[in-house]
């Protein structure tokens, strides 16, 4: 195929956001539409803190990476966005200040210590991503920006509407976005239709960018599945006294291994994935990986239609 | 079932119930035996239910009614309450052409679980020339039926080399039908499909192309799961063909013979014993046809000291029979095969013109 114009190639980067960005996402219509309830909303800061500590990290690396001192000099504007010139400034910080609005302890919140395992592994996998791939890749999976100050506006009047329990001065770091985004997106939109001169950059780019998309994905299906109530789908058929605990699905027959068995039968529908990690805690006090175990399982089970996730 | 079975590296997990060879759909990459006119429905409804109560002692969990058309059986209400009666997995899969929505419904009740429904192509013209008869129509109606009971539904569509272009239109195709899974099946050429090899093999480019498609689909949410498995003459080792040959699944066919698959009554020579001539358990443990390629004593090389044989089992041995004459050689799709080079060889037909397909079932030409 032939290198598409600066416009077509446009385009096709804003086609992948309409079809693939989180704005689509189950969790953010909920949010969207007011329907989150509080503790929905709180770990949903909690873990998006993670996300938020990883930027100027991933900010860091895509500088490391670029010759050009214009391009670094408008870049680091980024890493100060969010930094801030001292303490107490900055997007980090605006992001505790929302985390105080919906009351949780920001000490807390900045230990990290409540992040799920499967928004550490999405947060994680982007930061992994830039690391790993050239400079046009990293600024193209940036461009999940051109999205974001049209999501923000949407948040703020959301948030205003529907969750009157959180005090106005969270939502700064909102606000701040909607101005810096489309000026980021502008520039990194600049740079990736400049840059990108053949075909195979062109696909590169919109590959960087639906990997992007993906990343914010899964980063919500974990904070989405972590208080829904997992029960066993209509057609499985357990079997945990099998000699190999199983459950039999129409393509597959998934083998439950070490907690699995234990995790599963408290998957009916009635506890959320919280409340079976307290209720593992009482029975097993001191096992430390209960957190991990419980939600990478019904994450991964939920993925697999062994189980279904309702709200 | 006990640990110590498990244990001993053989376990069926699955039956395949093949409960007739009759078929109203002719689809020139039939996989079932050439000669599948004249062997019987020899089973009804209590014969498969023994049977299914005697795989459940076995180790089986799940059953697949497959055929031919599985629909076309008489006792098949019978056959799928004596499925779930014994504690099985109830899985259909069907051409979707026989059956209406309250017969559909009926199987339900008595404990269908899900249903595999096969499609040919993407629209109708195609997928009916495929199919050698009208039917991607009343496919589609079936597809709502059985989305409309709550079933899940798996899609499957054997690709070649005349629809892989359109890959992208079938993944479409099944996100509207609210397919769970989509089987993208490359065509494996046994049964009719060898005689066509040279109409259905596609070119390496096409592949390619198609395997993009659905990474590209792959990322789109609320799509079905796509399984998409290369052909095997395009990939440099073997499959692991039925995990294993007498190892994880089980095959009945129409007349009760016991097979590790599906092709392997093909191989002249071996025996393969029947249901209920003897004892389920005998003919999966004992028979002669399944002890023949049980295990790694079987292999020559360069199978037999390869490390990679505990993955792929040394491949097909239904394909290394019939492209070499020998199913104990390795298997020709493995590039380290001393028969390697007709998988070669076939590969290249594949960038000549296309000859007229044969139909299954008879030589009419289509009445289109």
């Amino acid at each position: 195929m032939t290198v598409a114009t600066p416009a077509e190639f446009e385009a096709r980067l804003r086609a992948i956001g309409d079809a693939r960005y989180h704005h689509r996402h189950p969790f953010n219509v909920r949010m969207h539409e007011g329907t989150l309830r509080p503790e929905e909303i709180r770990t949903w800061v909690a873990n998006r803190y993670y996300y938020q500590t990883r930027i100027p990290i991933k900010d860091g690396l895509i500088l490391a990476k670029a010759q050009d001192p214009a391009f670094r000099r408008d870049w680091i504007g980024r890493i100060h966005d969010h930094d801030g010139a001292r303490e107490g400034e900055g997007g980090l910080e605006l992001w505790l200040a929302l985390a105080d609005a919906v009351g949780l302890d920001r000490e807390r919140v900045a230990s990290q210590c409540d992040v799920l395992p499967g928004v550490r592994r999405a947060c994680d996998a982007y930061v992994d991503f830039v690391a790993s791939h050239d400079l046009l890749e990293s600024v193209a999976s940036s461009l999940t920006e051109l999205f974001a100050g049209d999501i923000m506006l949407t948040r703020i009047a959301a948030f205003e509407a529907h969750y009157p329990w959180v005090a106005i001065e969270g939502l700064r770091y909102f606000q701040s976005r909607t101005r810096q985004a489309p000026a980021d997106a502008a520039f990194g939109l600049a740079y990736v239709t400049r840059e990108a001169r053949t075909r195979e950059d062109q696909d590169r780019c919109a590959g960087a960018l639906e990997r992007k998309c993906e990343i914010l994905w899964s980063l919500l299906d974990a904070v989405d599945s972590a208080h829904a109530r997992p029960r066993l789908a209509a057609d499985a058929i357990p079997r945990l006294d099998d000699a190999e605990p199983m459950v039999v699905l129409s393509e597959r027959a998934v083998k439950l291994g070490g907690s699995g068995r234990e995790i599963l039968t408290l998957c009916d529908g009635t506890r959320s994935a919280v409340e079976i990690v307290a209720e593992l805690s009482e029975r097993h006090p001191g096992e430390s990986h209960l957190v991990e175990d419980v939600h990478g399982f019904i994450d991964e089970m939920a993925g697999l239609s062994v189980l279904i996730l309702e709200h | 079932m006990g640990a110590a079975d498990a244990k001993e590296g053989h376990r069926p997990y699955n039956l395949v119930a093949e409960l007739t060879y009759r078929c109203p759909l002719r689809c020139i990459y039939c996989s079932n035996p050439l000669n599948h006119r004249e062997v019987p429905d020899a089973l009804d409804g209590g014969a498969w239910t023994r049977a299914f109560r005697e795989a459940a002692s076995l180790g089986v969990v799940h059953v697949g009614l497959t055929g031919g058309e599985p629909t076309l059986h008489p006792d098949l209400p019978d056959i799928v309450s004596g499925a779930a009666e014994a504690g099985h997995y109830v899985h259909l899969v069907t051409a979707g052409t026989t059956l209406d929505g309250p017969r559909l419904a009926a199987l339900h009740e008595r404990g269908l679980r899900s249903v595999q429904l096969s499609i040919q192509d993407a629209s109708e013209a195609e997928a009916d020339e495929v199919a050698g008869t009208r039917s991607h129509t009343k496919k589609l109606a079936f597809a709502r039926q059985v989305t409309d009971l709550g079933l899940p539904l798996t899609l499957n569509a054997v690709l070649h080399r005349g629809n892989l272009a359109r890959v992208p239109e079938i993944i479409a195709l099944a996100r509207r039908l609210g397919a769970r899974h989509l089987e993208l099946a490359n065509a494996q050429y046994h049964g009719w499909a060898l005689r066509n090899r040279a109409s259905l093999l596609p070119s390496a480019a096409q592949l390619e192309e198609a395997a993009s498609a659905v990474e590209h689909a792959r990322g789109e949410a609320d799509g079905p799961e796509i399984l998409f498995v290369l052909p095997d003459y395009f990939s440099d080792r073997p499959k692991p063909c039925m995990g294993g040959w007498g190892r994880r699944i089980l095959v009945m066919t129409p007349e009760g013979r016991v097979l590790p698959c599906h092709d392997a009554g093909e191989i002249a020579g071996l025996e393969f014993w029947r249901y209920p001539e003897r004892s389920l358990e005998a003919c999966w443990e004992s028979s002669p046809g399944i002890l023949a390629f049980r295990g790694e004593d079987w292999m020559q090389a360069p199978c037999r000291t390869c490390p990679e044989r505990e993955r792929d089992f040394g491949g097909c041995r239904c394909q290394a029979f019939r492209l070499t004459g020998d199913a104990a050689a390795a298997d020709p799709a493995c590039s380290l095969a001393p028969g390697h080079a007709i998988v070669r060889d076939a590969r290249r037909e594949a960038t000549v013109e296309a000859p007229v397909p044969v139909y299954r079932g008879d030589a009419r030409s289509l009445n289109r």
